[in-house]
């Protein structure tokens, strides 16, 4: 509908309506709702699959939350998604002295808080304060504690923050860029050990006190999230602008993969990211939704099947259950690894956008990924002749046994409700079966199939993925033999194998090291070891996509996150 | 003894015994008097329970192996060939082949035939073992045939309800009976018990019970242990009818007629009692098998029925969740098409049978 640039005077308005309302007759007659015409209200609208669980950013474990704290909340040092590389944020530079012992922040001045205070170095050792705190449960103190020592940080004057560690640790200009929170908010609640029910979603969102490009205005639970442009952000990049140049953000909460679809494909949101199988369909319809769909790169994550080969699981009254033998067997664990057919997965499962992984470190990560390492072949006569080598023959009926006899079968899990999951464990399982070996599929809720993984280690076999880090220590839990999340066999006192204790040093080593470039090999070497003993079997990795609005202008994703959101805007029109 | 001696005791006198007609005519006449939709709806069961019984012979694949160049692909032309081929097969196909793996698109190669051979290697149909496939009703999302699952889905399906309401009905039957003949405190106790068993949040209940069968469980046994679950919320309801009814019957002219004969409990039961409760059985339990079906489907939609690879009516559906899949590849619909037909042919045999069965509805 036409509307002038001095907005529409009532006669106007009138005249517009009474042609309107003729025009409804008409076929073909196009009628804006006012509240899917994003591009006049400079609000983006997008979905999300779950409500958030909490606002505190500094008690978030999931992504949900996560989003929601990314918004109100910023750090000292923001990662540039296409360099990779850390950049300054509220910290506007910082120096390297006494060998990398010593880091010295300078903040940023005149930063306000959203409830007009302003922003003090103060603010910055009270969150590490917090995060150190033995009583607040959170996921950074783990990626921010040097050979078991926190960083001592402290604040010669309000715009310098001083931060100590015992030793050079390269990874922390990736650790540092944690969500700062307000301490004239926060102290007493710390104080007062409530500070694990503050800033809950029951609190009302006026309440809380950020740093971020947004407010939030409103939560509706199990239906939206509202964000409003925080006028005192302080970033900024022509001196009479303000940013983030859209005036609000709009988070629709969908639990139903398909129903964000379809919202997407009717226009009430703006963005969205596709599943392989729909990635044809946008595109073909791209010109008509007025859509752009663009490829954005190798998933970050990994997606693997582990064995269990934790002791602890098989060891049962002084009885060993020979399961522990054959996953700690490297002619079965190789046997295994080429019975993984990742071409057909990639067709089967993934309409052909993905690719087969090798290493644990995806190639997004440009400086640490291995590019070297050869892939096991999908090769099932291959695998028989291993196993047969080893002295896994098969009985007369067909079914293969171990070199003492027992049949070889085991159970294999993931988390229900995956399609994609399901189909592999479905090919896995079909090839395993032609080897002789069976396998029980069952699926298992995720919460359960977490506790069985981290608490029970009552399974076999499973397929899961993890995300990526660009800072291959951040996946230190994982790596290292004495982590929590160290799947095939955690929490080790000292390593369980010679390979194991090999990775530990090779982490201490990459850590210590200050040069980008100089440390990649040590990672290198990690990835060689794990491909090359089989803790993980590698299966393959989606080629992520993104799908917009053409309107909107300076949008770009990449696979480690958006680039400059706060540039986001739809064009004028 | 004089031939002339006059009768003075008085007999019973039995009546005539009823003319047999063999099982031939009865079905017969049965058949006559059943109306349209029940005639289809019996054939409809009649193909199922052979597509169950022979799945062997009639699925022309495995229903696990897996095609993994032909995933989703379309359900298959079938061509007659020209009488001078008819020594190589009556039937061919075109073999398909992808031409878009992102768009799972297909092309028919029209310069190959698949010769689909009758009455080959124990299946009613089949191709060669190297040749390519001929899928009747298309392929699923792994490129197995879908018509196999179908065929090997519909034993779980069908015979979960049989199996079902065998044990709900002759738990029933029995506790009900029971609880009505005999009455007093046993009845209170049962009838107590029914009662908490029916209170409880079924579907819940069956949620938490599928969750702890244990994971090296095969298939089959997963089955028996659904129907086990299912068939144990099942019968309280069903055993509170039969107690009433058994209760009611007690009373009635004809029993205590029977009664006042001399006639033994047990004769009562068997030859009164049970027989006006059987009426009211057999038709309950045709009713009730759609629920199984239903119950079954719902549970493997969820992740917590019968797991890949095995297949069943009701996960073979769950792959039609997706609207992608839905728009694109409209035949993983079909499980859905028998599920309905299944349960609508119960239905209608159901009410026939109440028509035919019930007392009160006796011409």
């Amino acid at each position: 509908m036409a509307s002038g640039k001095g907005g529409i005077n009532r006669r106007d308005f009138l005249k517009i309506a009474a042609a309107a309302a003729a025009g409804l007759g008409a076929a073909g007659c196009h009628v804006d709702y006012p509240s899917f015409n994003h591009a006049e209200q400079q609000v983006l609208y997008s979905s999300t699959t779950s409500d958030p669980r909490t606002f505190n950013p500094i008690l978030v474990t999931d992504t949900a939350s996560g989003q929601v704290t990314g918004r109100l909340f910023d750090g000292l040092v923001n990662v540039n998604p296409l360099t990779t590389l850390p950049e300054p944020a509220l910290a506007k530079s910082w120096d390297i002295a006494d060998g990398g012992r010593t880091i010295t922040f300078h903040l940023l001045r005149d930063v306000k808080w959203s409830d007009g205070r302003p922003f003090t170095a103060h603010d910055v050792v009270f969150t590490l304060a917090t995060i150190y705190d033995p009583e607040v449960p959170n996921s950074s103190r783990p990626t921010l504690t040097v050979d078991g020592k926190p960083i001592v940080a402290e604040a010669p004057d309000d715009y310098t923050v001083v931060m100590r560690i015992p030793k050079p640790f390269a990874p922390l200009l990736y650790a540092i860029g944690f969500s700062i929170i307000p301490a004239h908010v926060l102290e007493p609640a710390l104080r007062a050990g409530s500070f694990n029910r503050t800033w809950n979603i029951n609190t009302p969102p006026r309440k809380l006190v950020g740093l971020g490009p947004y407010d939030l205005a409103r939560y509706v639970p199990a239906q939206m999230m509202q964000f409003r442009r925080n006028p005192d952000y302080w970033m900024r990049v022509e001196r009479d602008k303000v940013l983030p140049r859209l005036r609000g953000e709009t988070v629709l909460i969908v639990q139903d993969q398909n129903a964000a679809y379809l919202k997407f494909m009717a226009g009430q949101t703006d963005v969205y990211s596709p599943r392989p199988e729909e990635v044809a369909d946008l595109l073909d319809k791209a010109k008509s939704l007025g859509i752009t769909v663009q490829k954005i790169g190798i998933d970050t994550g990994s997606l693997f099947f582990c064995f269990n080969r934790n002791p602890r699981h098989y060891v049962r009254a002084g009885r060993t259950n020979p399961k522990l033998k054959w996953f700690t067997d490297l002619n079965f664990l190789r046997a295994m690894a080429h019975s993984v057919d990742k071409q057909g997965m990639i067709d089967l499962c993934f309409h052909g956008l993905a690719v087969p992984a090798v290493s644990d470190v995806s190639p997004a990560n440009k400086i640490f990924h291995n590019p070297n390492l050869k892939d096991y072949a999908y090769d099932l006569k291959l695998a028989a002749g291993l196993l047969e080598s080893a002295g896994y023959h098969r009985a007369g009926s067909g079914e293969r046994l171990d070199p003492e006899g027992n049949r070889i079968e085991f159970d294999l899990t993931t988390n229900t409700g995956v399609q994609t999951r399901d189909q592999m464990c479905a090919m896995f399982l079909q090839d395993l079966k032609t080897l002789g070996i069976k396998v029980n599929y069952r699926p298992l809720e995720f919460t359960t199939l977490v506790d069985k993984l981290t608490n029970s280690f009552d399974w076999d076999c499973v397929l899961i993925g993890f995300t990526g880090t660009i800072e291959p220590n951040n996946g230190a839990n994982f790596l290292r033999s004495s982590g929590n999340l160290h799947l095939w066999n955690p929490n080790q006192k000292t390593p369980a194998t010679p390979w194991e204790a090999k990775i530990d040093q090779l982490l201490d080593e990459g850590a210590s090291v200050m040069d980008i470039k100089a440390r990649a090999p040590y990672y290198w070497q990690i990835q060689q070891i794990l491909h090359d003993q089989l803790p993980v079997i590698e299966t393959v990795r989606q080629i992520a996509y993104d799908a917009y609005k053409t309107s909107l202008e300076n949008f770009r994703d990449t696979v480690w996150g958006r680039y400059r959101p706060e540039l986001i805007q739809f064009r004028e029109s | 003894m004089s031939a002339a001696a006059p009768r003075t005791d008085i007999r019973l006198e039995a009546p005539p015994p009823e003319r047999q007609a063999s099982l031939g005519a009865k079905l017969r006449r049965e058949w006559r008097l059943a109306s349209w939709p029940v005639r289809l709806s019996t054939l409809c069961l009649a193909v199922f329970y052979i597509l169950a019984l022979g799945s062997p012979v009639i699925a022309p694949y495995n229903p696990t192996r897996q095609y993994r160049s032909l995933p989703d692909c379309p359900p298959m032309a079938l061509h007659l060939a020209a009488p001078s081929e008819w020594r190589r097969g009556f039937f061919y196909a075109y073999p398909m082949r992808m031409t878009d793996a992102v768009r799972r698109t297909y092309a028919e190669e029209r310069g190959v035939r698949t010769w689909v051979h009758l009455f080959s290697r124990g299946h009613i149909f089949t191709t060669a073992p190297g040749a390519p496939p001929y899928f009747l009703l298309g392929s699923d999302a792994l490129g197995r045939d879908l018509f196999s699952r179908i065929v090997y889905g519909s034993r779980v399906s069908m015979f979960i309800g049989i199996l079902g309401v065998a044990i709900t009905f002759s738990l029933g039957i029995t506790i009900g009976a029971l609880s009505g003949y005999v009455g007093g405190l046993l009845d209170n106790l049962i009838m107590r018990w029914s009662e908490i068993e029916m209170s409880l949040p079924s579907f819940y209940f069956l949620l938490a019970l599928a969750a702890i069968i244990p994971s090296g469980m095969s298939t089959v046994k997963t089955f028996f242990m659904i129907v086990a679950i299912m068939s144990f919320i099942g019968w309280a309801g069903f055993a509170r009818v039969i107690r009433g009814m058994t209760a009611s019957v007690r009373s009635v002219p004809y029993v205590e007629a029977a009664r006042a004969l001399g006639a033994s409990r047990w004769r009562i039961l068997r030859r009164h009692v049970i027989p006006s409760v059987m009426g009211y059985a057999i038709v309950a339990a045709t009713l009730s098998i759609p629920g199984f079906i239903l119950g079954e489907s719902a549970l493997s939609l969820l992740g917590l029925g019968i797991q890949e690879p095995a297949a069943s009516w009701g996960n073979l559906l769950a792959q039609a969740e997706d609207v992608h899949a839905l728009a694109h590849y409209p035949w993983i619909l079909l499980p859905g098409v028998f599920i309905f037909l299944a349960v609508m042919s119960f239905n209608f045999l159901g009410d026939h049978l109440r028509d035919r069965l019930d007392p009160s509805h006796l011409r």
